[in-house]
């Protein structure tokens, strides 16, 4: 039970702590002085590609990027590491099943346009990789056990795809002699494509394995069971 | 061909993982290749800083404030060496410690946490910063749930909450120096920031964030039961690195960032703190029934010094007595950290091999295992911190530091804790080489046994302190 003194003092603790915080952050809105956006916006021209989101998350700050692509694959180890996944959902209906049929396809589509339009419009890997998850979540909530991923082995090489790229980019561009993740001139479209290409693939799986909330069934054992 | 230490040294733990997670029939040789391979780097690398001074390195050739780099000077690769020689032992105890199917969850995310561990000694940038302490909780959380009972995925869980509080909180105070000062590397922040309102809320978000993640008393609530829970070889990294982590980020950015913007008031904060965790700390190690329970609660003790040290950063004016004092915390911080981790690894062979870690019931234990029993004592000594054990060197300048400011109350906590340690670390060493049941009663028979004591008392802890009178005394015709 909390205590009376305590339902009053909580609250007007944290009224304190948020009127602070509202005031600091007013505060710094002011006073704010040059923005790094500026700086950033002055030279996505340079970065290969035109869309000023994938400039920084790709090329200005991709060390980052590739450390939360590690996040997202951390949090599935982790899923993973708890023990199997929960039943299936039953059989989706006629009426369902034909509708997932429809809409799977148009999301694995709309990934594929979502992954390109990133270089120049609104998109990119995360938006790409969470369609292509949504996918899987559909095929799941259709009564299909795997989410239309594939077995054990291929699952976990699709699932590392994206750190694998985007470290290995990193390592051989770095012992080419232009340094870790420093894309050569006129290269750097083609390289983000290709990292970018590897994080869709790995999210998507990623998002979509999360879901069925479990270690990934080990192929011999789905083999004899059907 | 160019080889950049600083990245290789987040990239092959990183490489490593995907590896082991992609093969994990073949975890355990890959994974301690990876090990061995990162260790290596990280040696390197802080050879070459201890020859040659800090080096950094510009990711994406953009540079601060535009693009991200890593740099390594003394105070990080002083940790790193630390952290990854620590690493290397917790991953061949690993080897043999882990059943096959654990062993598949085990190393790839063991790996994840060595590249976060790299990662945010050598960052420099606070958003980048955040990324490796997110990486570096979630993995912490998912590799202390492996044991798989029901405590330890509940604590563990809290753990991940807790973890994600403490870097949201961080995360708000880094927005809000981002919105005043437009920029997020540490080097060129230090040079704008300014005290006031925004500097200060900014400063209390991110050291709050911190305390939560280093476990500092009294928010040290989730740390016992995630560590002692935890598998062996985890508990000791996370106990012996991953709060480590959190409290070099507050030594970091104190020293980099908010030195302009800092007052004693701050410092003698975290020093009260830093008190209460010794004091509560050590005597519930003392009060713990299990073994590594104890080592989890001498954890947040320990955790206390390294914390009042900033009171007495404070008021040393800066020169050889400060950089002496910011040597014995970081001196302090390493000693522990192989301590622990030896602790933890030989407390875990014996909870393995008796079946239990209950300490009053671990009589026995030493004629079974002498080289384990042998190796918590030799932690035991540095936990106290007996001579020569570093933790002896850098109490001794801490104290030495304190009486010289006059600040002798943080001499008494220190002195407290000390007594403590020697209790709890004497009770487990007690009942690990006895076969008979232990006596109930501390005291047996006060009138013999209380000037032994005082005597004891005053040959360890009274003597050594209060020496001054004797050179005064000999003045009297023996010193010219």
């Amino acid at each position: 039970m909390t205590p009376a003194w305590a339902k009053v003092l909580i609250p007007i603790v944290l009224i304190a702590i948020g009127a602070v915080l509202v005031w600091a952050f007013s505060l710094a809105a002011l006073e704010g002085g040059d923005r790094l956006a500026l700086i950033a916006l002055e030279r996505v021209p340079e970065s290969g590609v035109s869309n000023p989101i994938t400039s920084v998350l790709l090329n200005f700050r991709a060390y980052d990027t590739l450390l939360e692509v590690a996040v997202l694959l951390t949090a599935l180890l982790g899923i993973w590491s708890l023990g199997p996944a929960a039943p299936a959902f039953q059989p989706a209906s006629p009426i369902l099943g034909g509708m997932i049929a429809w809409v799977v396809p148009l999301l694995i589509l709309s990934t594929g346009y979502m992954l390109w339009a990133g270089g120049h419009a609104p998109g990119g890997a995360f938006q790409a990789g969470a369609l292509l998850g949504a996918a899987g979540v559909t095929l799941a909530l259709g009564g299909d056990a795997s989410a239309g991923l594939p077995g054990e082995t291929r699952l976990r090489f699709l699932s590392v795809l994206g750190v694998l790229v985007f470290t290995a980019v990193g390592v051989i561009l770095m012992a080419l002699g232009y340094g870790f993740l420093t894309y050569p001139e006129g290269y750097a479209k083609w390289l983000i494509i290709f990292i970018e290409t590897a994080a869709t693939l790995s999210i998507g799986v990623t998002l979509a394995a999360a879901y069925l909330g479990g270690e990934p069934r080990d192929e011999r054992t789905s083999r004899s069971a059907t | 061909m160019m080889i950049d230490l600083l990245a290789l040294a987040v990239a092959f733990p990183l490489l490593g993982a995907v590896v082991v997670t992609a093969t994990p029939s073949h975890a355990r040789g890959l994974g301690l290749a990876s090990a061995v391979l990162t260790t290596l780097t990280s040696l390197v690398l802080s050879l070459g800083v201890w020859r040659d001074g800090s080096v950094r390195s510009d990711f994406g050739g953009w540079g601060a404030p535009l693009g991200i780099g890593l740099q390594a000077d003394g105070l990080s690769v002083a940790m790193l060496v630390m952290s990854n020689l620590v690493a290397l032992a917790v991953s061949v105890y690993a080897g043999s410690y882990f059943s096959a199917t654990a062993r598949r969850h085990f190393w790839p995310l063991w790996l994840l946490l060595w590249s976060a561990l790299n990662g945010l000694f050598l960052a420099t940038d606070l958003f980048n910063l955040y990324v490796t302490l997110e990486l570096l909780g979630l993995s912490a959380a998912a590799l202390g749930a492996l044991s798989g009972t029901r405590a330890a995925v509940a604590a563990n869980l809290r753990y991940l909450l807790v973890g994600l509080l403490g870097s949201m909180t961080y995360l708000m105070g880094v927005a809000l120096l981002y919105s005043r000062y437009g920029m997020l590397d540490i080097g060129l922040l230090a040079e704008v920031i300014e005290p006031g309102l925004v500097a200060w809320t900014a400063m209390a978000l991110m050291f709050s964030g911190l305390f939560l993640k280093a476990a500092l008393f009294p928010m040290h609530f989730w740390l016992p039961p995630a560590h002692a829970n935890a598998p062996a070889p985890v508990s000791a990294a996370l106990s012996a690195l991953v709060v480590k982590a959190a409290f070099y980020l507050v030594l970091r950015l104190w020293l980099d960032l908010f030195d302009p913007v800092l007052n004693a008031s701050v410092a003698n904060v975290l020093g009260l703190l830093g008190a209460g965790a010794v004091i509560w700390g050590s005597w519930r190690a003392l009060r713990a029934e299990r073994l590594k329970l104890l080592a989890a609660y001498s954890t947040v003790a320990q955790m206390g010094y390294l914390f009042i040290a900033f009171p007495l950063l404070v008021a040393t004016p800066p020169g050889l007595a400060r950089d002496n004092l910011l040597a014995a915390v970081v001196l302090l911080a390493m000693t522990h950290g192989f301590a622990k981790a030896g602790f933890f690894l030989a407390a875990g062979l014996v909870q393995k091999t008796a079946g239990h870690d209950r300490i009053n019931e671990l009589g026995g234990a030493a004629q079974a295992l002498p080289a384990a029993t042998f190796a918590i004592g030799l932690a035991g000594v540095a936990l106290i911190g007996l001579p020569p054990s570093g933790t002896f060197l850098a109490k001794w300048i801490m104290i030495e530091q304190a009486m010289i400011q006059g600040l002798w109350w943080w001499v008494v906590v220190i002195m407290l804790g000390t007594l403590l340690a020697a209790a709890y670390i004497f009770r487990v060493l007690g009942h690990a080489f006895n076969r008979e049941p232990t006596p109930y009663r501390f005291v047996n028979d006060a009138r013999t046994e209380i000037p032994a004591l005082l005597l004891a008392f005053i040959s360890a802890f009274v003597l050594g302190l209060i020496a001054q009178p004797l050179w005064t005394l000999l003045d009297q015709g023996v010193l010219g």
